[in-house]
């Protein structure tokens, strides 16, 4: 536990000077859930590279470039002008809501350290790429080649497993008893930035009851998996961008993109998601689409290298378009399934009834509610495009998708509702 | 006006009741370790002994080595999709070949091109090995 204890820590300390020279006023909640965020996304690109460049991963090597990277941020955190105090840079009053959040999370905590990783997709694919990439000292691609091991997924980008590999990495060797504690602190990071965010344009009371509601959202129950990083990655990055439309914000443009490409970087949907915002941004801030482009630099080298080792894709191998074709005639069918397998089918009723009760919110959310959009409607041509039999697909990942894009909208819909049950408009930070 | 406000704190409520996580919320005050037993048997089942096999497996060879797998179940969705990613977990920088696929197509090739063969609680087809380790109701047999 502990070798797992202090990677997270490290990743903490190592993804402070990236947050702060992203965002030189970040404090408090936010500043710690960004600086793991990043810790996490850094200690990816540090051991691609090194694979990249064929240096062994040791402890000394991952350290040594690790310690590099976190310098250069740190220089350019002193680069950047502190924003002088104002209403934006107030620190988040805390209310008595937040103890059932973190009571919620140390459940969570608990459940997620109860055993070694159970998850079939835990060593079936993003464990046993780690493990297969400790043996190997480095990203082995021969692995990822062969044909006997389609299964792994190959094309996925390698966030999670390299994560996994710099714990064992600090421990010595491999263990899947205590890597539960990085689901943990993905999700408590997700949390931490839904709180500041909240607090910043909602009083304490609604700020508190959207973490609230996130949290089970963002403690996914799919633990060593993809899901929970992506949730948190993904989730964050839209809310930051919707931020920085909003409230013209130049220092959440910046966290954004960058946890845009760290999205893209846990899951094939992450990179879904920088289409589906990038699409948004077509209808709702064109000029601003250029913002984007740290997403796609840090996401481009995996694509390359992907191209590169020709890593197959299962949903785009075989007559694709044939298959889409003869499962059109059968979309009710599949709509059918979807609206039966629905997870928490309540919950989501809900949040529609939400938008309908105050129509005037839909233009300022509009942002939010087209990236839901788009993105659903990549899940659901995956379900006409898949090589698997879509019913098998459906049950075996459906409430897994639809709690992905779940984080931002139900943010926006407890605001707006909470602002809307309070009566006169409340005073926003801007 | 009065009425969408009712209509707004009624839903808000009512989402937040619908999302309350009252498991997580309990867990920090139950017995676990009922929780703790079924996640512990959760992946391997009835095959308890199988991983212990494995580790064996993994401690008798060397990184590289080519290993296939031969199970009790020689189906893919009847267990051998089971046996095979549960082998490749615990025989990782080793080549573990399937000698079923997810088609159910059967690869005696591989049977041939591996260098050992590990066999659990199944029978190889007849021939000359030799053995190398035995251990959990299985044995790592060389051709």
């Amino acid at each position: 536990m502990t070798a797992a204890l202090i990677a997270a820590l490290s990743l903490l300390v190592l993804g402070l000077p990236v947050a702060l020279a992203l965002d030189r006023r970040a404090a408090g909640p936010l500043l710690l859930g960004t600086a793991f965020l990043y810790g996490s996304g850094l200690i990816f690109l540090v051991l691609m590279l090194l694979s990249i460049v064929h240096v062994r991963w040791t402890v000394v090597t991952v350290t040594i470039v690790g310690l590099l990277g976190c310098s250069v941020a740190w220089l350019l955190s002193r680069l950047t002008p502190r924003q002088p105090s104002n209403q934006a840079t107030q620190q988040p009053r805390f209310h008595w809501l937040d103890l059932a959040t973190l009571v919620t999370m140390a459940g969570y905590a608990l459940y997620a350290t109860i055993a070694p990783l159970w998850e079939w997709d835990f060593w079936a694919i993003w464990g046993m790429k780690a493990r297969v990439f400790l043996d190997a000292g480095g990203i082995d691609w021969r692995f990822l080649e062969s044909r006997w091991n389609s299964y792994v997924h190959p094309d996925y980008p390698l966030l999670v497993p390299l994560n996994f590999d710099f714990v064992a990495l600090l421990q010595g060797g491999w263990s899947d008893r205590w890597l539960g504690i990085f689901s943990v602190a993905w999700a408590v990071a997700l949390l931490l930035i839904v709180r500041d965010l909240a607090g910043r344009e909602a009083s304490p009371i609604p700020a508190a009851l959207a973490t609230l509601v996130i949290a089970p959202i963002a403690a996914s129950r799919f633990i060593g998996i993809a899901e929970g990083p992506l949730i948190a990655f993904g989730g964050a990055a839209v809310l930051f961008l919707r931020r920085a439309m909003l409230f013209d914000d130049r220092a959440a443009w910046r966290h954004g993109a960058v946890l845009l490409g760290l999205a893209a970087s846990v899951k094939n949907e992450g990179i879904a998601l920088i289409v589906s915002v990038a699409i948004a941004m077509l209808f709702v801030r064109r000029r601003d689409l250029v913002r984007l482009w740290p997403a796609v630099a840090i996401i481009a080298p995996w694509m390359i290298l992907r191209v590169t080792h020709d890593l197959p894709t299962d949903i785009a191998s075989g007559p694709i378009f044939g298959r889409v074709l003869v499962r059109v005639p059968h979309a009710g069918e599949i709509a059918g399934i979807l609206t039966r397998t629905l997870f928490h089918p309540f919950f989501w009723a809900a949040l529609l009834l939400g938008f309908l009760i105050v129509p005037a919110a839909r233009r300022r959310e509009l942002f939010v509610l087209l990236v839901t959009a788009i993105q659903l409607s990549f899940y659901l041509a995956t379900y006409f495009a898949t090589p698997n039999d879509p019913r098998w697909h459906i049950a075996t990942s459906w409430s897994r998708l639809t709690e992905q894009l779940a984080v931002p909208i139900t943010f926006v819909v407890v605001l707006m509702l909470a602002r809307t049950a309070a009566g006169p408009p409340e005073t926003e930070a801007s | 006006m009065l009425f969408r406000r009712i209509a707004s704190l009624a839903t808000l409520l009512a989402i937040v009741a619908l999302r309350l996580d009252t498991q997580m919320m309990q867990l920090p005050f139950i017995d676990r370790r009922p929780i703790a037993e079924a996640f512990d048997n959760y992946a391997d089942g009835d095959w308890k002994q199988y991983p212990r096999f494995l580790q064996r497996v993994r401690d008798c060879t060397r990184p590289g080595d080519s290993i296939a797998i031969v199970a009790p179940a020689m189906k893919w969705d009847d267990g051998y999709s089971y046996a095979y990613y549960r082998g490749s977990y615990y025989l990782t920088g080793r080549e573990v070949l399937p000698l079923v696929t997810a088609d159910d197509r059967l690869h005696p090739d591989n049977f041939y091109r591996a260098r050992y063969i590990a066999t659990w609680r199944a029978k190889v087809p007849p021939g000359r090995y030799r053995v190398i380790c035995q251990a959990e109701g299985g044995a790592l047999l060389q051709r």
